[in-house]
């Protein structure tokens, strides 16, 4: 399966990206994830490429282009519209001929649907939802994050085959642009006849709510507030300081507040002036929708929540006891 | 139309908890930890159950872990599982995705199979990777981070969260691979008698040998897979810490807000 020897660091083959987009524009993350292959590839003399899947998308080969990578451009009807299937088949044809030393793919609801089935169809080996990614020798070595970002792990994997592997989202700067790059039309065959999923539509949020990315102050609540009951604390902390009332993704799956409220990768990503982060542990997928906040304020009871490290001032205590002495503090 | 469901659970750390690297620097301490059901599987179970009381059929609730497993697989019969399986595959960590999907999918091969649903992810080693895994492996369509499943003639629809809130809906043919999303059901309270009964039911236990391999090293890898070391993750920052009684902290916090200009005076 390998190929031999191009002069890298005892590294043969390319690197194959698989770029996504919705509703004509490419996904910032792919930029991300092109940022890592070009690395990748300027350090191990491996040759970084992009394949992009669509229909009519000719504009979005020329924006993946313009970050100075090859793309593979595969144009079909069948592939106007992300399927598990098609763009399945499509990945699949694609790595056979390209036979690369590695795939990257970025770690987004649609790259964690593409790429292990990828693996998993081809006999592929996989690592997912890397922080950062080097090659030592034959070996990929992978940096995550386990347990709530509350261990590092690096771990390797070694294999004569391809190797998948996905980016998380935010790890790296996206990729600038640069010259050199240049579009492939490389048709590949997808059968429709053989589509086990059909795209249907595109769903989107009812809105009928304030829109808190809009919002300069925001107080969020998470699972540390406990109870529905102590919802009204928050509002009334948060109208103390002119804000808005946001919540972390188990309130909103709850539903003790309606989806638009919603703080995060699935919800809403916000940059207001202040954020108060009231009993929010900092998940990643939190993490991701406001860490760009100007001012960040976080009270949680656990001192190792990670929610202190994008925070700029902390307080360990129960966001229960502290917001009504605070109130009192601000009413004087 | 009856379902033949196969739910694939894991047993986690709880994530809540504080963790300390082992000597070796390859896992966690695990001699204190408490363990439970991962936290998208039980959105998984819980649509098995539902999908079952709707179409008919049956839900078999399946891991891959040690015998600290078996509590698990109780809760999930309390919770309408019909039957459970657990293959004996007694590495504590499991670290290896791969791995673990290879055998849920021999598995699965050995039993009646319509619909197979897990979580969206672990929330231990966060990977998102099992049922695509699964999926591929087995050859079955899939459709991931899927907020709602109705049965639609021979077939299913379903919506899928992208990011931005945004859902993407599909008709996927069966059999078929599902994983969940956190929040796409309320999932139940088992009730006391379920419990009770569950304590009593037989828990099926699968060996290398009914898997077609000759022991858990022996299954077959593309690949070889290590994990270097865990460490605490270095901190990217800190945030500055208002300390003292919470009374202090009201009073400092209330006038850094207000120095900064929040707050209305």
């Amino acid at each position: 399966m390998t190929k031999g020897s191009d002069g890298g660091e005892g590294l043969p083959g390319d690197i194959l990206i698989f770029a996504e987009h919705l509703e004509g524009r490419v996904a910032p993350s792919t930029l991300e994830v092109i940022a890592v292959g070009r690395e990748l590839g300027s350090r191990s003399g491996a040759h970084a490429r992009v394949a992009l899947f669509g229909h009519d998308v000719r504009v979005l080969a020329d924006v993946l282009a313009g970050t100075g990578t090859e793309v593979l451009l595969a144009d079909d009807p069948a592939l106007a519209e992300y399927t598990p299937d098609g763009y399945g088949q499509a990945a699949r044809a694609v790595v056979e001929s390209a036979n690369p030393r590695l795939i990257l793919v970025a770690h987004t609801s649609q790259g964690y649907d593409l790429a292990p089935a990828l693996a998993g169809a081809m006999d592929l080996p996989l690592v997912t939802n890397c922080l950062a990614l080097r090659f030592d020798g034959e070996r990929l070595v992978a940096t995550r994050r386990l347990l709530n970002e509350k261990v590092q792990a690096e771990v390797e994997i070694a294999s004569s085959r391809p190797i998948v592997a996905t980016v998380r989202p935010g790890s790296v700067k996206p990729a600038g642009p640069a010259a050199g790059g240049t579009v492939t039309v490389t048709p590949v065959r997808v059968d429709p006849s053989k589509a086990r999923t059909r795209f249907l539509s595109i769903e989107r949020p009812q809105v009928q709510d304030i829109d808190i990315a809009g919002a300069d102050i925001i107080v969020s609540a998470g699972r540390g507030i406990q109870k529905k009951e102590n919802l009204p604390l928050i509002e009334e902390f948060a109208k103390a300081l002119g804000g808005v009332v946001g919540a972390s993704r188990p309130l909103t799956d709850m539903d003790w507040l309606p989806k638009t409220r919603q703080v995060g990768q699935s919800g809403k990503t916000v940059r207001p002036k202040l954020y108060v982060a009231c009993g929010i542990s900092g998940a990643m997928q939190h993490v991701a929708g406001m860490k760009d906040a100007g001012l960040i304020v976080a009270i949680n009871t656990d001192p190792s929540a990670p929610i202190f490290e994008v925070a700029h001032v902390g307080i360990v205590a129960d966001v229960l006891k502290l917001l009504p002495a605070t109130l009192k503090e601000l009413k004087r | 139309m009856p379902l033949n469901i196969v739910v694939c659970l894991k047993q986690i750390p709880n994530p809540d908890l504080q963790f300390q690297i082992a000597p070796d620097g390859k896992d966690i301490k695990r001699d204190a930890l408490n363990y439970k059901l991962n936290g998208a599987d039980e959105y998984a179970l819980e649509e098995a159950v539902r999908l079952k009381e709707k179409s008919g059929g049956r839900v078999i609730a399946l891991t891959a872990g040690p015998k600290r497993t078996e509590q698990m697989l109780r809760e999930a019969l309390a919770k309408g599982a019909d039957e459970v399986t657990r293959i004996a595959f007694d590495e504590a960590a499991a670290y290896d995705v791969g791995k673990v999907s290879r055998l849920l999918a021999a598995a699965i091969r050995t039993m009646p199979h319509d619909l197979v649903l897990t979580g969206v992810q672990s929330d231990d080693l966060v990977n998102s990777a099992a049922g695509g895994l699964v999926a591929g492996l087995l050859g079955l369509p899939h459709a991931s981070v899927v907020t709602r499943v109705e049965v639609k003639g021979n077939g299913l629809e379903v919506a899928c969260e992208l990011e931005g809130g945004l859902q993407r809906l599909y008709s996927v043919g069966l059999p078929a691979v599902l994983t969940i999303q956190f929040g796409a059901n309320t999932p139940r309270y088992a009730p006391l008698p379920a419990i009770m009964k569950a304590a009593r039911q037989p828990i099926k236990e699968l060996s290398p040998a009914a898997l077609g391999f000759a022991s858990w090293e022996a299954v077959p890898l593309p690949y070889t897979f290590a994990v270097r070391t865990l460490s605490p993750p270095a901190a990217k920052g800190h945030a500055e810490m208002i300390t003292g009684s919470v009374d202090e902290q009201a009073k400092k916090l209330a006038q850094f807000l207000r120095d900064k200009g929040f707050g209305r005076r």
